[in-house]
Formats: C-alpha cells, sequence, structure tokens
C-alpha cells in the first residue's frame, strides 16, 4: 500500500496536485532529506457577509494542515517570497474571534504540545496572497542557514527555557497585582466616595455598599428545600386506605428481586455459574 | 444389580422441573414466557450491560400472588438473601446430573453388571504362583515380599451393588464417577486372610483377572487401574464407556469381602496385622516386645466391609430431604474449588455426606434446611470443632466391647467414626489437612456473616488453588530422598502399617517438624495430597503391545510433595528465634532440635539464652527466613539435602530489585526518601518570615506512598558532564554526552493557614501563589541553606540528594475555578476541567497518599504487590492508559478486600492475585470499591452499587471507588479506554497460568521475566530508540549488560547545583508523538480533519487519506538523535 502510494503523488506533481476545493496545495517538506511531502492547503481567507472577522480581508491567507515543526518564524520566513509578511497566527482551531493575543504570560500559560496546526498569514500587500496561492513548493521548514531544532536539540534547549528567571517572575507578578489591586479599587470605590455631581442619599447606616450576602444557587436550593419540608409536614399521611396499605409494602424489595433477578440472567448469560 | 430398584427410586424422588440441555439454549424462550410478568424487563440486557430496573407505580405495588409469597417466606426462612437463593439454585441446576443422561448411565451400568457376571472362572493356584496370569497382565500392586501362605482361584463376584454418592443423587459434574462394590464370593477367601496383605493380594489378583477379560470388551473406551482414596494397597477398576459418552461418567469397581468374613475384633486400632516377621523378615527388636499395631491397615481392609451399610445410612438420612441432598453437593463445589477433596487423604464428599448425617443425627442440621443452610452448618461445625483432639462418632450403642475413642487418637491424627464404631472415616486424612479444612471453614464464615454482596462467588465460584493461596510455597522433589528420611525418622512401625508408603509414612512427622520451626511465622502449612495415579490399562481392545501395560506405579512417581506455607506478617520480621536460659533444662532440647545453629547469647537484659539467629538485613530477606528454616530443619533432621528442597518465594522480587543491590526490594530505599521528606516538613513547619504559616504538608507522589516501581537515589552529579547555568544555579543536558540519569522530582503539597486576604479571581490567586513559591525559595535558602528554585506553579527543593517539588495550595481555589456567574447574578458552582484537575492534585491525590501510606503500615507486602502490578502493566507497554493511582488502588483492593484469601503476605503471591483479579473482574457492570480506612458501611456500598449503574453510561470503562471518592472515579477518568483496559484483560489471563505453571514446577520456575516481556507483533510501527538517549535503559525488563555513563557521582560532590529534574527524551517524545495521531484519528468536523492527511483523487471523487509516509517520517524527524529506525510492518496498513 505505502509502495502504491509512493509513485502516485510524484505522477500527480506534474499536472497539479489534488486538493479540497477552493483551496490550493503547496508541498512542505523538513528539510531536503525527507522524501514524502506534507501539504499545506491554502486559501485567502474570506468570510460570509455580516459575520464579523478579526482578521483584515483579502490580505490574509488561511492555511491548514501546518506540521507540528513548523514555527511561525519559520511559516513567515517562507512566505516571504510572496511578499511582505505582516503577521502570522498559529492556531489548534480555525478561529475568527480570538486574534493575535496580547501577549499572555510565558510563566501562567505554558505553550502545549505542537501538532497539526492552522495559520493566519497577514500580508502586507494582497498581492501577497494571490502570489501565495500560485506558490509551487516544496516548501523546506529546515535549511543550512535557518536550522529548526527537532529532538534532542530541541528539549534541551526547551528544558533550558522552562526554568524561569526569579525576578522576571516577581517583576510580573508585581505588576499584575498592582492593576489587580486597582481594578478592585476601583469597582468599590464609586458607591464609596460621593461625588458632588449626584445627590447622596443618607440613611441610618451612613452612605456606603450595604452588605449583602451574594445570591449563590447554594442558598437558592436552601430556600427550596425549606418550603418542601414545610409542605411535606402539612401533607396528611396514612389517611386513606391505599397509603395505609402502601406504607405497608416494601416496593424497594420488589425492585431488588427484579435487580437480582436480572444480574443473575447476565451471570447465566455468561456462564459464570459453572464452578470449574 | 443388588439395591438398583432402590437407586431407581431415588432417582426419582429427585426429578427436577428444569432439564439441563435445553437450559443453555433456552434462555430466550423463558424471557417470553416470563415476559407478560415483567414488561419492563424483558428485554435482554444489551451487551452483558446490566441495565438499572424501572418499575412503574402499579408493577412496584402490585399485591404478591400466593406463590411469590411462599417463595419469599422461604428465602426468608431458608436463605440469606433472594439473590443467594436464585444464585444457588443456579449453580445446582449447573453441577447436578440431568435424567437424560442418568438414563445413558444406568444402561450403561446394565451392560457392566452382565459382563462382570460372565468373566469365565480360574482353577485355584497358590498365591505366589501366577503363571496362570495370562502374559502382560501385571498385578496393580507392588508385591514387597512377594512370597505369601495362601491360594487363590478367580469366580465371579457373588454379588454386584452400586454404591455411593450417584445413587443418593449427590453427585456432581463434571467427572462422574459411579462405584460399584463386587462381592467376592466365599470360596475365593480363607481364613487369616486378614493377615499380611493376603487379602489385598487376592483383590489385586481378582481385578487383574476381570481386567484382562473386560478390556478385550469393545463396550468399554478405556479400562484402567486406580487406587482408592489413593490407597496403594487397593487397587479398584475404572472403566469408560467407548464413544461420545466416553466423558460422561467413569465406572469404579470395588472388590469387597463377602459380610461378616472379617471379625472386627481383629481389625481394632491397636491390633497388628502385618508381622514384622513377614514384612521385614526378622522379628522386632528385642524380643517380647509387641508387635506394633497396624491402624492404617486394619481400616483399609475394614472400609471394604463397610461400604453397603454407609450407603444404607446414608440414603436413609438423606434419601428423601432434598434440601440436604443440595447441601451436599454445595459442600462438595466448596471443597472442590478448594482442592481439598482430591488425592490421597483428601476431605472427601464422601466424609462429608457423612458429617452432615452425622450433624442430622445430633439434631443439628434439620432435614427441612435448606441447601445453604446445611452448608453453613456444617462450615460451622467445621469452624469450631477440631476433630483432632475431640473425635466424633456416629455410633450410639455403648457396648462396652466397643474400642474407645482415645484408642483411635491415639493411632490417627483425625478422628470420626462411623456406625459400627469399629471404622475411623477419617483414617487417612492428616491433621494439616483438617486444619486447612478447619481454616477454611472459619474464614468462609466470617466471609458469610460480613454481609459481603457477592458471598455466594467468592464462597463456590473462586477457585483457590495452592500457588495463588498461599504465601511461600516449597516443592520436596525427588521423593525418593523422603525414604532415607522414614529410616532417619525411624517410622519402621508407620511403613509397615503403610504397606511400604513413605511418602505417607514421613509426611505427618515432616509437616509437625516443619511447623515446630516455623513458629510464629507461621499462619498455616499445608500440603499438596499426592495426586491417584491412573495406570493405563490401554485404551484399545486386543490385540495390545505389552508396552501398554505399565507397572503398577512406585511411590516415587507420585511426582512432588508441595508445602504451601501461610505466613504471619508481625512474625516475618524478627531474625531472632529466642530459646530458653541456658541453665534450664529445656535448653537442651531447644538445642538438639536447631543442631548447629543454636548459640548462647547474651542479651540486654543480662539474661543468656539458647538462640538462633538468621541472617537477614533487608525486608525481601526477612520474608525469606522460613527458607533458611526450613532447609536447616530438613537437613539437619531428615537429611533431605539443600538441593531436593524448591523453595519458591522471591523468585518475582527480582524484577522490582534496584541495579546494584540484590539483596532488596527497595522498601528500605523508599524509607529512606520518606524519612528525607518528613525532615523537609519539619523544615517547612517551623519556617519563619512566610506571610501565612504553613497548616499542613502533605506528600502526593507515589515514592511517598511506598508504589514507586524504582526507588529514588540521591543524586550526586559530576558536574563535568554537565552544562553549568550559574545564574540559575542549575545543571543543564549537553549535548555530546549521553542522556543524564533520569531525576523525578517527588511532589508535596503545602497548605496554608487561612486568610480572607486571598483575592477571589483565578488569574490573581495564581499570581499570589507563585509569590510564595518565590518566597518559599527565598526563605528555605536563606534559613536552611537548601538549594532550591522557584516557578509559577512549584518549588524544587534539593534536599541530601533527593528532590522535592514543592506546590502551595489554597484550599479556596477549586471553588473559585467553579464558579459560574449566570446572566441574572446568580452564583453558582459547576465542575469545570481545571477545577476538577486542581482538586484532584491538592486535595484527593494527597489523600489518597496518606491512606495507602498506612495501608503500607498495616501490610508490608503492600509495597512489593503494587510495585511489581505496576511494573507488569508498564512491561506490556499498557502504562500510558492506567495512572499510577489506579493501579496503586487495584492493588490495595487486594489487601481491603482478600476474600477469600486472606491479606497477601509475600509480593509473589500478591501478583498472582493481581493478575486474577484484573483478568476475572466484571468491570462493566461492578465498580471495584476499596475501602480505604474501613470508612464504608455495607449500607453505603449497596447505595454505590445501585448508584453505579443508573449512571453506568456517564463513568469510565474502569471504576474504582474509594471513601473519598464516591462518585467520579477520578483516577480512571481519562483512560483506559475500552480496547486497553480489553488488552490487559487478555494479557492478564494469559500470564497467570503461565507463571502459575512456571512457579509450580518442581524443576525451578525457568525465565520468571517470560510474562513480563510485552508482545510486539500487535503493533503497526515500531519505533527503535538510541539507548544513548534512554536515561533509564537500566530498568529495562531485560536489563542490558551495560549502559551508558549518567553523570553520577558515588561520593557527595562539590557541587550543589540543581540537577537535571525530570528530563526524559523518550516520554518528550511520547508526548510529542500522542498529539499528532490523536489528531490523525479525529473524525473532525469540516476542515481540522485535514490534519495530516492528504488528498488523493480515488476514482471520481476527493478523498482525504492520512499522509501515511510523510507522518512516518516525521516520528524520524521530531526524534532527531533520540530514533534510531522506524519500521513500518507495510502489509498491515489498511487505511
Amino acid at each position: 500500500m505505502v509502495a502504491r502510494r509512493r509513485k502516485r503523488p510524484a505522477r500527480e506533481l506534474d499536472d497539479r496536485i489534488p486538493s479540497p476545493p477552493g483551496y490550493a496545495a503547496i508541498p512542505i517538506k523538513f528539510s531536503e532529506k525527507q522524501q514524502a511531502c506534507h501539504y499545506l492547503y491554502v486559501r485567502a481567507h474570506g468570510v460570509r457577509q455580516g459575520t464579523k472577522s478579526i482578521w483584515p480581508q483579502k490580505r490574509t491567507l488561511f492555511v491548514l494542515n501546518v506540521p507540528p515543526y513548523c514555527t511561525e518564524e519559520s511559516l513567515s520566513r517562507l512566505l516571504s517570497f510572496c511578499g511582505l509578511v505582516q503577521s502570522v497566527e498559529l492556531q489548534e482551531k480555525p478561529d475568527l474571534a480570538e486574534g493575535p493575543k496580547e501577549s499572555r504570560s510565558k510563566f501562567f500559560h505554558p505553550k502545549p504540545v505542537p501538532g497539526f496546526q492552522v495559520a493566519y498569514v497577514v500580508f502586507q500587500k494582497p498581492s501577497g496572497v494571490s502570489a501565495a496561492l500560485a506558490l509551487k513548493g516544496p516548501l523546506l521548514v529546515s535549511t543550512e542557514s535557518h536550522p529548526v531544532k527537532t529532538g534532542i536539540h530541541k528539549w534541551i534547549s526547551d528544558y533550558a527555557d522552562s526554568m524561569p528567571d526569579p525576578e522576571a517572575l516577581r517583576v510580573e507578578v508585581d505588576t499584575f497585582m498592582e492593576a489587580y489591586d486597582q481594578k478592585i479599587a476601583e469597582v468599590e470605590a464609586p458607591q464609596g466616595r460621593p461625588s458632588t455631581a449626584s445627590p447622596v442619599m443618607v440613611t441610618r447606616r451612613g452612605w456606603g455598599r450595604r452588605p449583602v450576602l451574594p445570591w449563590t444557587e447554594a442558598a437558592s436550593l436552601w430556600v427550596l428545600e425549606r418550603e418542601r419540608r414545610k409542605c411535606a409536614q402539612k401533607e396528611l399521611l396514612n389517611f386513606y386506605t391505599w397509603q395505609h396499605r402502601e406504607s405497608k409494602m416494601e416496593p424497594q424489595l420488589c425492585k431488588k428481586f427484579e435487580e437480582d433477578k436480572q444480574r443473575v440472567e447476565l451471570l447465566r448469560a455468561q456462564r459464570k455459574f459453572r464452578p470449574y | 444389580m443388588g439395591p438398583a430398584p432402590a437407586g431407581e427410586q431415588l432417582c426419582g424422588a429427585i426429578v427436577e422441573p428444569e432439564v439441563m440441555e435445553p437450559a443453555l439454549e433456552g434462555t430466550g424462550k423463558e424471557r417470553k414466557k416470563a415476559s407478560s410478568r415483567k414488561r419492563t424487563l424483558a428485554e435482554p440486557p444489551a451487551k452483558g450491560l446490566l441495565q438499572p430496573v424501572k418499575l412503574s407505580r402499579a408493577e412496584l405495588y402490585k399485591e404478591p400472588t400466593n406463590e411469590e409469597l411462599n417463595h419469599l417466606r422461604e428465602t426468608e426462612i431458608l436463605f440469606h438473601s433472594s439473590l443467594l437463593r436464585l444464585q444457588v439454585e443456579e449453580l445446582l441446576k449447573e453441577v447436578r446430573l440431568s435424567e437424560k443422561k442418568k438414563d445413558r448411565i444406568d444402561a450403561f451400568l446394565r451392560e457392566v453388571n452382565q459382563r462382570v457376571v460372565r468373566v469365565p472362572s480360574v482353577p485355584e493356584t497358590e498365591l505366589t504362583d501366577q503363571a496362570w496370569l495370562p502374559a502382560g497382565v501385571r498385578v496393580p500392586l507392588h508385591q514387597v515380599p512377594y512370597a505369601v501362605k495362601g491360594c487363590f482361584c478367580f469366580l465371579p463376584p457373588a454379588q454386584v451393588t452400586v454404591v455411593g454418592s450417584y445413587l443418593l443423587g449427590t453427585c456432581i459434574r463434571p467427572d462422574i464417577n459411579v462405584d460399584v462394590a463386587l462381592t467376592m464370593p466365599r470360596e475365593i477367601l480363607q481364613d487369616k486372610d486378614g493377615l499380611n496383605q493376603r487379602y489385598f493380594r487376592k483383590r489385586a489378583l481378582y481385578l487383574a483377572h476381570l481386567a484382562h477379560h473386560l478390556a478385550q470388551d469393545p463396550l468399554f473406551g478405556s479400562v484402567c487401574f486406580s487406587y482408592t482414596n489413593g490407597c496403594h494397597l487397593k487397587p479398584s477398576l475404572l472403566l469408560r464407556p467407548r464413544g461420545k459418552d466416553e466423558r460422561l461418567v467413569t465406572v469404579r469397581l470395588h472388590p469387597c469381602p463377602p459380610p461378616d468374613f472379617f471379625r472386627p475384633c481383629r481389625l481394632l486400632p491397636t491390633k497388628n496385622n502385618v508381622r514384622s516377621a513377614w514384612y521385614r523378615g526378622q522379628s522386632p527388636a528385642g524380643d517380647g516386645s509387641p508387635e506394633p499395631p497396624t491402624p492404617h491397615y486394619n481400616t483399609w481392609v475394614l472400609q471394604d466391609t463397610a461400604l453397603e451399610s454407609h450407603l444404607q445410612l446414608l440414603s436413609t438420612m438423606l434419601g428423601s430431604a432434598q434440601g440436604l441432598k443440595d447441601g451436599v453437593a454445595l459442600l462438595k463445589v466448596w471443597l472442590r474449588q478448594r482442592e481439598l477433596d482430591k488425592g490421597q487423604g483428601g476431605f472427601t464428599g464422601f466424609l462429608v455426606s457423612m458429617l452432615v448425617v452425622f450433624l442430622v443425627s445430633t439434631r443439628k442440621i434439620h432435614t427441612t434446611m435448606s441447601g445453604y443452610q446445611v452448608l453453613r452448618s456444617v462450615l460451622q461445625f467445621l469452624a469450631t470443632t477440631d476433630l483432632t483432639v475431640n473425635g466424633i462418632s456416629l455410633c450410639l450403642s455403648s457396648d462396652p466391647s466397643l474400642p474407645a475413642l482415645a484408642d483411635f487418637h491415639q493411632a490417627f491424627s483425625v478422628v470420626f467414626l462411623d456406625s459400627s464404631g469399629h471404622l475411623n472415616l477419617c483414617a487417612d486424612v492428616t491433621a494439616s489437612t483438617y486444619h486447612q479444612v478447619q481454616y477454611e471453614a472459619r474464614l468462609s464464615m466470617t466471609l458469610l456473616d460480613s454481609r459481603a454482596d457477592d458471598g455466594f462467588h467468592l464462597l463456590l465460584m473462586t477457585p483457590k488453588p495452592m500457588i495463588r493461596a498461599f504465601d511461600h510455597v516449597l516443592h520436596l522433589h525427588p521423593l525418593s530422598r523422603l525414604q532415607a528420611a522414614c529410616h532417619r525418622l525411624k517410622l519402621w512401625p508407620e511403613l509397615q502399617d503403610n504397606g511400604g508408603d513413605y511418602v505417607s509414612a514421613a509426611l505427618g512427622p515432616l509437616t509437625t517438624l516443619l511447623e515446630q520451626g516455623l513458629g510464629t511465622r507461621l499462619n498455616l502449612l499445608a500440603h499438596s495430597r499426592p495426586p491417584v495415579p491412573e495406570v493405563s490399562w490401554a485404551g484399545s481392545r486386543v490385540p495390545r503391545d505389552t508396552k501398554d501395560i505399565q507397572d503398577p506405579p512406585k511411590h516415587k512417581d507420585s511426582g512432588t510433595l508441595t508445602l504451601g506455607l501461610l505466613l504471619r506478617p508481625e512474625g516475618l520480621t524478627s531474625v531472632l528465634e529466642l530459646g530458653p536460659e541456658a541453665d534450664q533444662p529445656e535448653a537442651a532440647k531447644f538445642r538438639q532440635f536447631w543442631g548447629f545453629r543454636s548459640e548462647l547469647r547474651r542479651f540486654q537484659d543480662g539474661a543468656i539464652r539458647e538462640a538462633v539467629v538468621w541472617e537477614a538485613a533487608s525486608m525481601s530477606q526477612k520474608r525469606l527466613i522460613p527458607h533458611q528454616v526450613v532447609t536447616h530443619l530438613l537437613a539437619l533432621h531428615t537429611d533431605i539435602p539443600e538441593t531436593c528442597v524448591h523453595y519458591v518465594g522471591g523468585p518475582l522480587d527480582a524484577l522490582i530489585q534496584g541495579l546494584k543491590e540484590t539483596s532488596s526490594t527497595g522498601e528500605e530505599a523508599l524509607a529512606v526518601a520518606v524519612c528525607c521528606y518528613d525532615d523537609l516538613s519539619r523544615l517547612l513547619w517551623g519556617l519563619e518570615g512566610l506571610p501565612l504559616t504553613v497548616s499542613a504538608v502533605q506528600g502526593a507522589h507515589p515514592v511517598l506512598r511506598y508504589t514507586e516501581v524504582f526507588p529514588p537515589t540521591p543524586v550526586r552529579p559530576a558536574s563535568s558532564f554537565y552544562e553549568p547555568l550559574q545564574e540559575r544555579s542549575s545543571l543543564l543536558p549537553r549535548l555530546d554526552k549521553p542522556c543524564p540519569a533520569y531525576v523525578e522530582p517527588m511532589t508535596v503539597v503545602c497548605h496554608l493557614e487561612g486568610s480572607g486576604q486571598w483575592p477571589q479571581d483565578a488569574e490573581a490567586v495564581q499570581r499570589v501563589r507563585a509569590a510564595f513559591q518565590l518566597r518559599l525559595a527565598e526563605l528555605l535558602t536563606q534559613q536552611h541553606g537548601l538549594q532550591c528554585r522557584a516557578t509559577a506553579t512549584h518549588t524544587d527543593v534539593l534536599k541530601d540528594g533527593f528532590v522535592f517539588r514543592i506546590r502551595m495550595a489554597y484550599q479556596r481555589e477549586p471553588q473559585i475555578l467553579k464558579e459560574v456567574q449566570s446572566p441574572e447574578g446568580m452564583i453558582s458552582l459547576r465542575d469545570t476541567p481545571a477545577s476538577l484537575h486542581l482538586e484532584r492534585d491538592t486535595r484527593q491525590l494527597p489523600l489518597l497518599t496518606s491512606a495507602l501510606h498506612g495501608l503500607q503500615q498495616q501490610h508490608p507486602a503492600f509495597s512489593g504487590v503494587a510495585r511489581l502490578a505496576k511494573r507488569w502493566v508498564r512491561a506490556q507497554l499498557l502504562g500510558e492508559g492506567f495512572t499510577d493511582e489506579s493501579l496503586d488502588l487495584v492493588a490495595a483492593a487486594l489487601f481491603l478486600h482478600p476474600e477469600p484469601f486472606t491479606p497477601p503476605s509475600s509480593p509473589q503471591v500478591g501478583f498472582l492475585r493481581f493478575l486474577y483479579l484484573v483478568s476475572t473482574f466484571d468491570w462493566k457492570n461492578n465498580p471495584l470499591i476499596v475501602n480505604l480506612n474501613n470508612e464504608l458501611t455495607v449500607e453505603e456500598q449497596v447505595e454505590m452499587r445501585s448508584g453505579f449503574l443508573a449512571a453506568r453510561a456517564q463513568l469510565p470503562v474502569m471504576v474504582i471507588v474509594t471513601p473519598q471518592d464516591r462518585k467520579h472515579s477520578v483516577w480512571t477518568q481519562d483512560g483506559p479506554s475500552a480496547q486497553i483496559l480489553q488488552q490487559l484483560v487478555v494479557l492478564a489471563a494469559e500470564a497467570l497460568p503461565m507463571l502459575e505453571k512456571q512457579l509450580m514446577d518442581p524443576r525451578g520456575p525457568g525465565d520468571i521475566r517470560t510474562v513480563f516481556r510485552p508482545p510486539l507483533d500487535i503493533y503497526d510501527v515500531l519505533i527503535r530508540l538510541s539507548p544513548r538517549h534512554i536515561p533509564r535503559h537500566r530498568q529495562a525488563v531485560d536489563s542490558p549488560a551495560a549502559s551508558f555513563c549518567r553523570g553520577l557521582l558515588s561520593q557527595p560532590g562539590p557541587s550543589s547545583l540543581m540537577p537535571v529534574l525530570g528530563y526524559d527524551p523518550p516520554q518528550l517524545y511520547l508526548r510529542q508523538l500522542r498529539v499528532g495521531p490523536k489528531q490523525l484519528n479525529d473524525p473532525g468536523e469540516g476542515t481540522s480533519s485535514t490534519k495530516g492527511h492528504m488528498v488523493m483523487s480515488r476514482g471520481e471523487e476527493l478523498v482525504m487519506v492520512p499522509n501515511v509516509e510523510a507522518i512516518l517520517e516525521d516520528f524520524a524527524v521530531l526524534g532527531e538523535g533520540l530514533v534510531q529506525t522506524v519500521e513500518a510492518r507495510s502489509e498491515r496498513w489498511t487505511v
């Protein structure tokens, strides 16, 4: 099967590499040494009317099937032949809402191990997109001049990177907490401080936020339960004859018996009663 | 046939409504019948899965019918629960003989009867003149000494009678035996035939002639000899029908003397019937001293005379009571599961039937009782009565001429007299067999009383083979050594009594010797009963070679004698055998018992005593002290050399031993690490300067619960081997060197005292925790000079060569993560993946760790069992599917719920039971309840089971419930998948019999690692890695002779930099690989299915196929430097 497939891409390279409708295929390899290629499926980014997208129309290239060793830098380098690249964003899944995030803290959100990804490549000019669609390839991710680390090299450098600088961490924590404190203070402040613009209602407790319990689900459930208990106290038990009769019967036993029968039936089906 | 008509009446009495055969395929039909009543249940359980029962209100409150009421009342009175009743009924259906088969057996018996009566007679000759026997016919008896007086002639039997369980209807499938007694005509026998084995010689000749004639008959598929209850003086002839019924039945022919031929007073246990002059060719030493009594010989003669009276007694007592018969059948199953009934001197079904009769006659059992109640009463009786001390008797008469019970106690170890008062039914049962029966009965009684849900299964359906029931096992092989032992122990009278069977003669003294020597280390010593040999009389008809006819088996042919030791863990810790003070008179006895190992020692309290000290430093060596004791005592007292004692106690220890030390299985190394952790927690408690003080320090790592397969060793890195990173005071691995040693930090969770100052926002809590981690690292370095490294989530601390990873925890954080605000502003708590994960790591994991740590203190073998189990699962390449914790819990279940066994005291037996549990547990329909610290009550467990059924679809494939985790089974949430679990079950089912066979092989277990090697042929792609970059290369099942230097010093070096932590290239590689293929298998929606795929035109349309070739090359690219080759087994690809 493998042997059969090996021939086929070679033949198909001559005319046109098959691709999903609407996409163009660009072969991509890790380096010269590899024989088989992966295929990037690319398309100009476009959305239906009315859908919001943070990616600029016309200038954005949507890339599917980016191999795991392909980084943002190398993709940017590979596509720079088609035109100046403004930004490259690799994602797990196609997602329009999330844009290039404000850089998340590398201490608190370590990058997950990448698999195959999708990419949004934004060129500076729309011509870049059309040039990229016509790209023949095969592209090489790792070359002499720009080697990409994999295997042992990568793991050792990852290990070195995983050791954070305690000072940098401290600084980040401090800045975050300052911002946080400020935010909390802002939320609480408007009610607390009288402003000259609006009149202040003076109450017995003085002005300010009244301490109230937060409205939680547990609390509301508790209220419901209390209501139910009240109702149950009022209900008449053992009043009618049938109630009296039923109170003497034990439906649980009946149910258990049926369960037992089912269990035995199953064991019998599995031939579990043959002792040896 | 004699009482055959009566027998047929008996058979008629137990006509059963159910017929066996149709019941097998008839489940569907029965269902249809039942469906009118229980409509909701009528659908068959889907794919063997139990469905929660839903009954409508009308059905729940339906008036019970009369029939149901009767049934329920019966259940209430006679059984434990309705489930038990149903199960018992099913079991009885399975083991009972069907009417159809009975008819076939009856027909066969009639044929046998006709043929036996027609065997031609032979003129009278001297006993020693056996020339009349046709050529090639061997007498199935050792005629030693050969010369004996008397004459023999063959005459057809005077009477052919069916005796035994077949007529009573208490025989159980499979292996149906029908005993037929052939009464020899009086003319064959002469006076004084009871003497000097004359009767037995005649009996054997009688059978030999019979066999010769019957073997030529085409009716029989096989004709061979066996021995009644293994007694080698009493051969019996086994006949099996030819053709498809060959497996159906075995007819055993027992010749017996005419009634009242032997006078019982000549056969009392105090009488001698084998003269020394004849047997040994000399009169007993010192003239005038009386001949030694031959109680066993006498009993064997008596047994033949009592066959019919026993049958009559049994049929009058059991005949009309179906409950008693059921009880006997259940008891037989019970005995058989425990391997107690088979072999020489077994506790046979006949004995149990007689015991039931005894209990009926003493009114402990009533004839209206159900089978279950009979079983219970008999077990209760066995558990509480010691027949080795207080014998019982069925004899009611108080005739003064009858022998006293004390006489029997003197001659036999177990005493149970029959109704004549002369015959001890338990004559062949050894004391240790009876003690084993008693022990099992006691265990079963506690099990029945404990109201366990599946008591039935544990009691009657779980086999208890010796290797799985006993902690250690030892084989004596070859058995011919026992002959010398008999002489050494001066057992000549016993040999004379047993007719030269030195195995039986030596067994009793041997077990007593070992029991005395092992003393407090031992709970129970049991011996295997030598199997009853079957001597082939060739299966085919005439003409046949003389080769087919075998000589009677010699005593040494009975293979091996296997002894099982059930150890007492508390006794195992001591290396000292304390004797009496030197000036006491007992000291001489002690010295004599222990021989040269006994030494005079002065103790700290000033006493000078005799003592024996065994060499054992580690836990595993201490577990094997019984080995030293056994070999020493056997060599000293019985001349059995060490080479004949094959002790199977620790062959599996090799798999959990460290590389360099072969003397320990790692318990000590783990204890050192735990000690270091204790020191660290003390430091943390006393730490000054943290804004909040430490309120709790909890371990959360397998090392800290003694279940890490390879215990950590202190790291002393050689600085030249690493790239130092001075500003972080850490070491880095170097490219040009082999991968450094793997150091896994041990996780410790550190809780802080409560405070209202914490922010109530998840992100902010993270930052505050990070600040705590930084502060902790600073303080530990300042105050205690420890090397620390802080990150946002943890602080690594190097202490005495061990690395700990301290995680700060804020107890409200999971709750903060759970909070969801609805649009109306209501705050509700919803589980999120992050909150569950955090809760698992900081709350449940420490609880589990401390619970299992406690378990290890109770059961010292826990560590070994859990580690062997994990080692095996991981060696089978299935480790990734199972979390550490889930396997630890399965191992813990073996200790907390050992029924029907007792908690294992050695890793070997624990591991075998692990395999058994894994291969037989029904994960689909049952949760594995692990009752840690005994926190769950019986009611709670029942509730859990029903809750489990209702929620089955939402739960993972493998569900383990603990008191801390009652609903979710957190440790198996993320795996294993159904396929992986199935694979494990299959592997365990294959490994178990293989390993048991290896361990039971007296020639030594062979290569014990066989079951640990994984099958590789099921995989599509094999990736071979370079050993240079595998830090744990030496931990392979087949440890390589040499590996690479891993940069460790043997002495503490000057470097105090943080070693390389958790750097394991194969693991990192696997993590990368796992992301890829997972996406390949994604069914994918929309565009995501392109991942790793390529488009191909197949015919007209375009299809997406995985780009296999490129992916295989990716495997090599991603693991550059580590991967040697990627082998694709291309023929297996079917994409």
